[in-house]
Order: structure tokens, then C-alpha cells, then sequence
């Protein structure tokens, strides 16, 4: 009697469990059905479910915005009030720590509580999870953005560019003479006079993309088609060691190392203050970190200069971050996030915060910015001038940076590691991290 | 009639936990199983492969997952001494005639209540800007240096946090031990004329071999799966020198995207950490009973 | 002699744990210093006692929020698991049946379940509960209570049912004849005795569940429902490193946590051994 009871008990639950678990099961299947149709850009799927009776769903009254530049955190939340004093809509902005972001993204995405608006790096990144990424090729300043600033995934505008971002020799004007800098032997004849001035040339700092994402970016964009070479890195057909623009990254990667502090010591901070201060003459640097001068007084001119890797006289300039909406929020929480990108981009408030506020170089035709600052301006300049290479690093197969090159280049800075060595690890860590 | 009612007070007792338990742990862990046969980055839209034992076959020539292994055997090895012995030096030292015992046992015992995450903070902190002030003012900068730069160096230092945060929790449990010990052996060792050392290795080291069993599967466990500290002082670097396994796991799967893979880590991590605390619990078991 | 060998034995002791509280001593020194004095010298005591830094970091971790959250998050697991798990490991242990000794068995084995193990089909399964039962288990308080709940119990059956196997049962007969039913039985009698082990099992779930990070992480999206540790760890944004607002918002963040050992030291140190021996 009593273990009949048991048994049925047993048997409950075990109904329950498999309830769920099956429950389970089926969500992965209709999951995998909507993968079929989904292997290009979702059209918000849910606006066809509900056979989308016009062509502009209502708008739902709240969207949620999550995104990883930390830097304007505050900004954006501001804006967000703003928005919401002009329309009406709430909006949630969540916080992120910079560094997990991805993680949190993917896992919110995964598990369907994702944010409606988000943001991602536009090249892997963006390919990766282009499933979730809504069409916005409707909205209405998509014609005036930049040639090749917004992500176009299979022919479809998916993400708005946030600004132009550029990087390189980010360089002191009374201690370096940037028309004597054009080569590896003027650039290491450069370290050594500064060494011997005791001042520190060159200066990288041990964050992942400041140690070797930002710098090895250089030699990939000065292929003739960097995609593809990144291609064929990974499938093992080319090495680092055998091209030639590798072979010299490889050398100033050992002049650095020979003629300078070492960067494992000095972090963001330590290295745009020791700028500032004029004990380093020049860093490897993008315009984002003027608002690290701004704590100093800069007594000099500072410019921004290409790292002259096989002579190159370009500045790396790209989109660094897009906004995107999540096509896999309800029909009219997608038409709300479309509509806040709207008015980011066309109101005279919205395009304020942009310029003035999160201090973004214009990307619309329609905007201008009243007042750059001298290192946004030389990114402007070169862009203006047509003297800009490209941003292969977004299409490095994901995650390489932290969790492959930045071991490399740690060892490469504390060993006597060659360079043609530190090349073949490179290639390695292409090749496994593509697997 | 009576054997229902009971059932049905047994239902009403066990079953509202046993339900909670089950869709949070016993579920996810089933699940996790199946994930552990199938290539798959994660994210429901992307496409899943079934690939049946790959991820498993592959694990056992990934030389960074076995290397992960390494340093995690290495560091626990290394910790649990370390801890062990501490807590037992200090529960020793506090349980004596000492005018500063209490005081003494409550500073010793403060770091475990910090957090992990924390504690990695404040330490990171101090390996690098503090060490190196430290050298630079004393000229000693061969000791005080970055230590979280050196691969080696690295590891000590996850050793210094890990035995720093437990050795005040291991220490309370070696009190207990101690004070359990009856009075009347301990003097009569004494009547007896035994020397301090004596004592020590006859009569209480015996005795406190319960206690021992206990921190050496608490120190084990514990630094096996450490993850917490790792992923805020060194968050594996330099060059992967310190990346430990459950590390190496949650890279895997959030920064790499591969979830498939990286949860047949997962599993083999599990019954790594079984396996481990199965063995070491019946040894010293055995042990506590010859004694 | 042995006097002096004692006097210098306590001195020792003295300096050990002086020692052991270095980094601490670090955290609360640098908290008070601006970025300047904070680069000069690290190890000296502050010139002025400015409260500035403190202030900052509270408003920037939105403190009293995180507190509060963390406070509601802690308290509420807490009470749930004490009620659940006692219940439970009384009937487990009262009821000598195979079933008992299954579920049992199970508890225990999945103690040593790593989290990284369960933590991404755990989201699906949440994530599933909250689309297709409507029941909103992730980025709430609520679910993050629930899962805490289940994480806590395998420890808390553990140890109550050891506890409660030490207790004769013959109170509880008295009872029952009495008249008495089971939840009466289990409230009125059983319920008091096992105050010891519920201090323990109290005190162990709070250091965890108030330190706890990973989880909070991957349930608690909106800012306004951060933890302590989330708020901390967000703190440490990617590139803007200011140590000394990190080091007043560590020393926000450890004192809660030193000021409920202080005031509670006695049970503490009783409950953790307990805890342990019973492991």
C-alpha cells in the first residue's frame, strides 16, 4: 500500500520532470525550424505571425537598451530620459561592466530576455548572431550614413554605425618631427634618440587591445584583401612569418621590446598619463583617449600619425561599435527601437547628445560636430584625405584577442622571443582559435 | 487510512523542495549532458550538429585544456599544504594560554568572509602597484615586483590568495578538533613527563585526524573548482599561466562560443572533482580508523 | 624563562595577524588618498580623513540600492531554504523508506556539481519558464531567489538530517499521540531543536549568498536590481581604473560583511566548524 503510494508519487513527478523536459525539447526544434529561414537576417518574424496588418506596427511604450561602451554610460542614460521627456517611451538602459559584455549579451539573447536595442562589434560579432539582428534598412537617415560605415549583413542594413573611431601614433608635437618617421629604420633611429634622451619612445599598455589587438590590426590591413588573407591564416595556406608586412611588424615588435618600457607594466592609465606628462614621446593610441588629458595639463601639441609598418602613411580608422534591434523582440517593441534610432539620428536633441555628449565623430551626412578635439580631428583629417586602412581585426574569428594573442605577446615581452617565432605562435593561434 | 495521511504529509513536506531542486539543478545537469555531444555556439537560432563523442575525443589532445589541468592539480596541491598547515599552526597557537586568542581568531578568520571576486581585487592591487612601490621605495625590486607578470610568480600568488582567504576557515575547524580532545589524556601525557613535541605528534595529531579528514576535502574541493579569484586577479594570464580549469571552461564557452565543447569540459571537470574527493575521503577514513 | 618565551610567543602571534590584515590595511588607507597621494605612497596613512571618495563610490555603485537588493536577495533565500530543508531532512529521516534514502543520496552526490556544469542550461530552462508558463524567473529578485533556493538545499538536507538522526524521536511519539499532526509535530517540537544547525546552515549561506557572483550575474540585468558584488564588479569598467574610488568602494562592499561577524562572531565560529564537521 504504502509503496503503491510511493510509486505514484514517483510517478508525478516524474510526469512533471518529463513535462518540462519535453517542453524543452520542443522549444529547440521550433528554435531550429526558425534557423532554416533564418540563415539571413531576420525581418522581425514576429511581425509575421501576427500577419502584420499595416505596414507600421504600433510601438510599444518601453524598450530596453544594453550596450559596452562603458565610456558614455551615463551619457546614454541621460539621453534616454531625454527621450523619454520628448515621447513618452521609457526606456531601460542596463549596465555592463565592458568586459563580460558579450557573454551577458548572448546569454540574454539565448535565453529570449535579450534588450531591444544593443550593441556589437559590426564584422564577426555581428555575423555570428546575425540571426537576432533585425533589418533596419527602413529607417529614414540610412541613405545619408558614410560609404561602408553601416553593417550591411547579406545585403541588408543591420547595424547603425555609433562613430568613427581611428587609431595609430598618437605622438607628442615638440618631440617628434612626424614627416622623419616613415619607416621601420627612422622609427627605431626614433626610440633610441628618445631612449637616449631618457625619455620613453613608443608606449603600448597591457589591456588585450592595446598590448597586440589594435597594433597587429596594421600588418592585416595592409594586405591586398585582408578577408581573404584572414582566411587563409586561419585555414593554415598562409603564415604570418612568410609575408613580408608580417615579417617587419615582427621587427618593430622587437625594436619596441629592445627600446622600451616594458608594456606589461604599464596600464591605460599609467600610459596616457606618462604622455601627458611628456615622459613618453609617443603612444599607440586611438582618439577615444583624449578625455584621459583632460585630468592634465597638456603643455604641447599632440597629432596622430600612422604606424609606419612597411611604410604605411595611413591612420586605421573604422566603425568600432554599431546599434542594432533585436529581431526577436514583439513586432512593436522593434518598431520602438527603430524609432529611438530615429530620433537619435534625426533630432535636433538626439544628434546634440551625439556630437556634444557621447562626443562622436559624424558618421550622417546631415550631422556636423561643432568642436572636435586635436585627435578626433586628425582621424577626420586622414578620413577626409582618403588616408585610412580598415579594421580586419572585427573579422578575427572571436574571442582570439583575449584569450589567444594576449598570452602570446605577454610571453613575447618577458622571454627574448624571437620575432619570426612570435610570428609562427601568431599563425598558430589563428589557425586553432578558427577551429 | 493512516498510511495515506502520511503520504500525503510526506508529499506535502519533501515535495515542494525536491521540485525546487530538480528544475534548478538536477534538470540544467541532465540537460548539460545531452548539450556536451552536440557542436553548437550557444545561441538557439545558430545551428546545432550532433557530432556524438567528438567534443570528448577532442578534449584529449586540446594542450591548453590539459595544461589548464596542470596548473590546477599544481596549484591545488601546493594550496592545500599550504592551507592546512597554516590552519593548523594557527588553531595550535590560538588554543594555547595566549592573552590575545579571541582577538587573535576573529582577525585570522576575517578574509573568508569576503567574497572571492573582491579578494581578487584587492589583491591584484597589491601584487602590482603595491609591489612595486614597495621595491622601488626599498630597492629590493627583485622580490617586489609585478607579480602578476611572471607565469610563475602568477601561480604563487593565486597560492598566497587562495591560502590567505581559507586558512582562517580551516583554522576554525582544527579548533573544534582540538577543543574536542579530552582533557584527561592530555594530562596524563603531561603527568607522564611527554615533551611539547611529543604531545604534538603522539597524542594530538591522532587525535585531530577527523578534523584533518574534513579540511583536507573542504581545501580540495574548494581550490579544484576556484574560480572566483582566478578570474579577477589573473584572469589566467600571463600566457594562459594561471588559467585553471573551470576557468579554462567558462573561456571556452563565453568567449569562444563553443558551448558543446566547452560543457564536455564541463563533465569531465565534474567527475574530475568526484572522482577526487572520492578517493581522498576514503583514504583518510581509512586512516582515521587504524588510528 | 618560559615566561619571557611566552611573552615573546604572544608577541609572534600578534604580528602574524598584523601581517594577515595587510590588505586589508591597504584598502582602507588608500580609500581616503586622491590619485596623486595614492601613486606617491601607497603604504602610508592618509594626510586628511575625506570622506570624498566614499561618497562618490556609493553614489556610483548606487550603494544603499545594491545593499538593499542584496539584503532582500539574502534574507528571503535564507528563510525559504531553513523552512524547506528542515522539513525535508525530518521526513527524510523519520520516514525509513527506500525513497527517502534515494533522494537522500542524491542531495549529497550533487554537492560537488561545479556550477560551471549546469549554468548555461540552467538559463535555458528559466528562460523557458518565464516564455511558455509565464512565471518571471530571470532579471527578478524572485528567480534569482528560486535558484538560490536550489542551490542551497543540498547542503542544508545534508546537514540537518544529521542532526535530526541525533534526536530521539520519542518526544515527537509523545506528541503525536497527543493529537498532535505532523506540521505541528515538526513546528511545535522538532522545529526548536535543531536551532544549532540552523544557525550553521544560516551562517554558511550567507557568506555564500551575499558573495555570490556568477549567478546574480547571468539572472539580474536591470541596474536597479544589482547586488553588491554585480555593483562592485561594474566598478571595474573596462579601462577607467581609478584606484582609489575602487579601494573606498571595496572597503562599502567588505563592511557589511565585518561588522555582521562582529556583532555575531560567537555563532559564527560555532556554526562554521559544525557545519564543517558534519561534512
Amino acid at each position: 500500500m504504502k509503496l503503491r503510494k510511493l510509486s505514484s508519487i514517483l510517478l508525478a513527478t516524474t510526469m512533471m520532470l518529463s513535462l518540462l523536459l519535453t517542453g524543452c525539447g520542443t522549444k529547440k526544434e521550433s528554435a531550429e525550424e526558425t534557423k532554416t529561414g533564418g540563415s539571413t537576417v531576420t525581418e522581425a518574424p514576429k511581425a509575421e505571425d501576427k500577419e502584420a496588418e499595416s505596414e507600421k506596427p504600433a510601438a510599444a511604450s518601453k524598450i530596453i537598451i544594453f550596450q559596452s561602451k562603458v565610456e558614455i554610460t551615463d551619457q546614454l542614460e541621460a539621453c534616454a530620459e531625454a527621450y523619454t521627456a520628448e515621447t513618452g517611451v521609457e526606456v531601460e538602459v542596463w549596465g555592463t561592466t565592458g568586459d563580460d559584455y558579450l557573454q551577458q549579451l548572448k546569454i540574454k539573447l539565448g535565453n529570449n530576455q535579450g534588450p531591444t536595442v544593443f550593441s556589437l562589434a559590426p564584422g564577426s560579432e555581428s555575423e555570428e548572431l546575425k540571426a537576432y539582428l533585425s533589418d533596419l534598412s527602413d529607417l529614414s537617415f540610412v541613405g545619408d550614413i558614410a560609404a561602408n560605415m553601416a553593417n550591411e549583413i547579406d545585403g541588408k542594413i543591420a547595424g547603425i554605425p555609433y562613430t568613427m573611431e581611428g587609431f595609430g601614433m598618437v605622438y607628442n608635437k615638440s618631440l617628434i618631427d612626424a614627416t622623419k618617421v616613415t619607416d621601420f629604420a627612422s622609427f627605431e633611429q626614433m626610440l633610441k634618440d628618445q631612449k637616449a634622451a631618457g625619455i620613453n619612445g613608443f608606449s603600448l599598455s597591457q589591456e588585450s587591445y592595446f598590448l597586440i589587438g589594435h597594433i597587429l590590426n596594421t600588418p592585416f590591413a595592409l594586405q591586398a584583401d585582408p578577408a581573404d588573407y584572414i582566411k587563409k591564416l586561419v585555414a593554415g595556406e598562409v603564415t604570418m612569418q612568410d609575408t613580408p608586412e608580417f615579417v617587419e611588424f615582427g621587427k618593430f615588435m622587437e625594436a619596441i621590446r629592445a627600446n622600451t618600457n616594458n608594456p606589461l607594466e604599464v596600464n591605460y592609465d599609467t600610459e596616457t598619463g606618462d604622455f601627458a606628462t611628456g615622459k613618453t614621446a609617443s603612444i599607440h593610441q586611438g582618439n577615444w583617449s583624449y578625455g584621459m588629458f583632460t585630468d592634465y595639463d597638456v603643455t604641447f601639441d599632440m597629432g596622430m600619425m600612422p604606424l609606419p609598418i612597411s611604410g604605411n602613411d595611413k591612420v586605421a580608422a573604422s566603425v568600432p561599435t554599431c546599434w542594432y534591434v533585436n529581431s526577436q523582440a514583439s513586432a512593436e517593441e522593434i518598431q520602438a527601437g527603430k524609432d529611438f534610432l530615429n530620433w537619435l539620428y534625426t533630432s535636433e536633441t538626439g544628434t546634440k547628445y551625439l556630437m556634444e555628449e557621447f562626443g562622436f565623430i559624424p558618421v550622417v551626412a546631415t550631422m556636423t560636430s561643432p568642436k572636435l578635439d586635436p585627435l578626433s580631428q586628425s582621424v577626420s583629417d586622414y578620413a577626409a584625405a582618403g588616408k585610412t586602412i580598415s579594421w580586419p581585426m572585427s573579422k578575427w574569428p572571436t574571442g582570439i584577442v583575449d584569450v589567444y594573442l594576449v598570452p602570446i605577446a605577454q610571453e613575447f615581452f618577458t622571454t627574448e622571443m624571437s620575432g619570426t617565432d612570435f610570428l609562427t605562435k601568431l599563425s598558430d593561434a589563428f589557425v586553432q582559435a578558427g577551429k | 487510512m493512516k498510511k495515506r495521511r502520511d503520504m500525503g504529509w510526506y508529499a506535502l513536506f519533501v515535495l515542494p523542495l525536491v521540485f525546487i531542486f530538480t528544475t534548478v539543478v538536477i534538470i540544467p545537469f541532465i540537460i548539460g549532458i545531452g548539450y556536451s555531444f552536440i557542436s553548437w555556439d550557444g545561441m538557439p537560432l545558430n545551428e546545432k550538429t550532433f557530432i556524438g563523442i567528438e567534443n570528448y575525443t577532442r578534449l584529449f589532445a586540446d594542450m591548453r585544456f590539459i595544461t589548464s589541468a596542470g596548473h590546477t592539480v599544481l596549484f591545488t596541491i601546493f594550496s592545500v599544504i599550504l592551507i592546512n598547515i597554516l590552519g593548523l599552526s594557527f588553531a595550535l597557537a590560538v588554543t594555547g594560554k595566549l592573552r590575545v586568542k579571541n582577538a587573535a581568531r576573529t582577525l585570522l578568520f576575517m578574509p573568508y568572509l569576503i567574497g572571492g571576486l573582491i579578494l581578487g581585487y584587492i589583491w591584484k592591487f597589491i601584487f602590482t602597484d603595491v609591489f612595486k612601490s614597495i621595491g622601488e621605495m626599498m630597492g629590493l625590486t627583485k622580490i617586489f615586483f609585478s607579480w602578476l607578470l611572471d607565469p610563475t610568480y602568477a601561480v604563487v600568488a593565486m597560492i598566497i590568495v587562495a591560502t590567505w582567504q581559507m586558512a582562517g576557515y580551516i583554522m576554525i575547524i582544527y579548533i573544534n578538533g582540538i577543543q574536542a580532545m579530552p582533557e584527561d589524556v592530555l594530562e596524563a601525557a603531561k603527568v607522564d613527563g611527554a615533551s611539547f613535541w611529543q604531545t604534538l605528534l603522539r597524542i594530538k595529531f591522532p587525535l585531530i585526524m577527523p578534523s584533518f579528514t574534513i579540511c583536507l576535502f573542504l581545501t580540495l574541493s574548494n581550490c579544484f573548482k576556484i574560480f572566483d579569484v582566478n578570474f579577477s586577479l589573473t584572469g589566467g594570464g600571463p600566457s594562459n599561466a594561471t588559467e585553471m580549469m573551470a576557468m579554462n571552461i567558462y573561456n571556452e564557452i563565453f568567449s569562444l562560443s563553443n558551448y558543446g565543447y566547452g560543457q564536455a569540459k564541463a563533465i569531465i571537470f565534474f567527475i574530475a572533482v568526484a572522482v577526487i574527493t572520492l578517493i581522498q575521503v576514503s583514504i583518510t577514513k581509512k586512516r582515521e580508523v587504524e588510528m | 624563562m618560559k615566561k619571557l618565551g611566552k611573552i615573546i610567543f604572544e608577541v609572534l602571534v600578534v604580528a602574524v595577524c598584523l601581517v594577515y590584515l595587510f590588505p586589508i590595511y591597504i584598502v582602507l588607507v588608500n580609500a581616503f588618498k586622491n590619485r596623486q597621494e595614492l601613486y606617491e605612497n601607497m603604504l602610508a596613512l592618509p594626510d586628511s580623513l575625506s570622506f570624498e571618495y566614499f561618497a562618490k563610490a556609493m553614489d556610483k555603485m548606487n550603494f544603499l540600492r545594491a545593499f538593499g537588493n542584496s539584503l532582500l536577495v539574502t534574507v528571503v533565500s535564507i528563510a525559504i531554504i531553513v523552512i524547506l530543508s528542515s522539513m525535508t531532512a525530518w521526513m527524510l529521516v523519520r520516514t525509513d523508506h527506500k525513497l527517502s534514502k534515494v533522494l537522500f543520496m542524491i542531495f549529497v552526490a550533487t554537492m560537488i556539481i561545479p556550477f560551471q556544469t549546469i549554468m548555461m542550461p540552467l538559463m535555458q530552462v528559466m528562460g523557458w519558464a518565464r516564455d511558455t508558463l509565464h512565471i518571471p524567473m530571470l532579471n527578478t529578485i524572485g528567480g534569482l531567489i528560486y535558484m538560490n533556493i536550489g542551490f542551497g538545499t543540498s547542503m542544508a538536507v545534508f546537514l540537518y538530517h544529521g542532526f535530526v538522526k541525533s534526536i530521539p524521536i520519542s518526544l515527537e511519539e509523545a506528541a503525536t499521540i497527543d493529537g498532535c499532526n505532523k506540521f505541528k509535530v515538526f513546528w511545535k517540537i522538532v522545529f526548536p531543536m535543531l536551532k544549532p544547525t540552523t544557525a550553521t546552515v544560516m551562517i554558511l549561506d550567507v557568506i555564500w549568498i551575499w558573495n555570490d557572483y556568477l549567478l546574480p550575474s547571468l539572472v539580474l540585468s536591470s541596474k536597479t536590481l544589482r547586488t553588491i558584488p554585480l555593483s562592485t564588479a561594474s566598478f571595474f569598467g573596462q579601462f577607467t581604473i581609478e584606484w582609489n574610488l575602487a579601494m573606498a568602494g571595496l572597503m562599502l562592499t567588505i563592511t557589511p560583511v565585518i561588522i555582521f561577524y562582529l556583532s555575531a562572531q560567537k555563532y559564527i565560529v560555532k556554526g562554521v566548524a559544525a557545519g564543517a564537521v558534519k561534512l
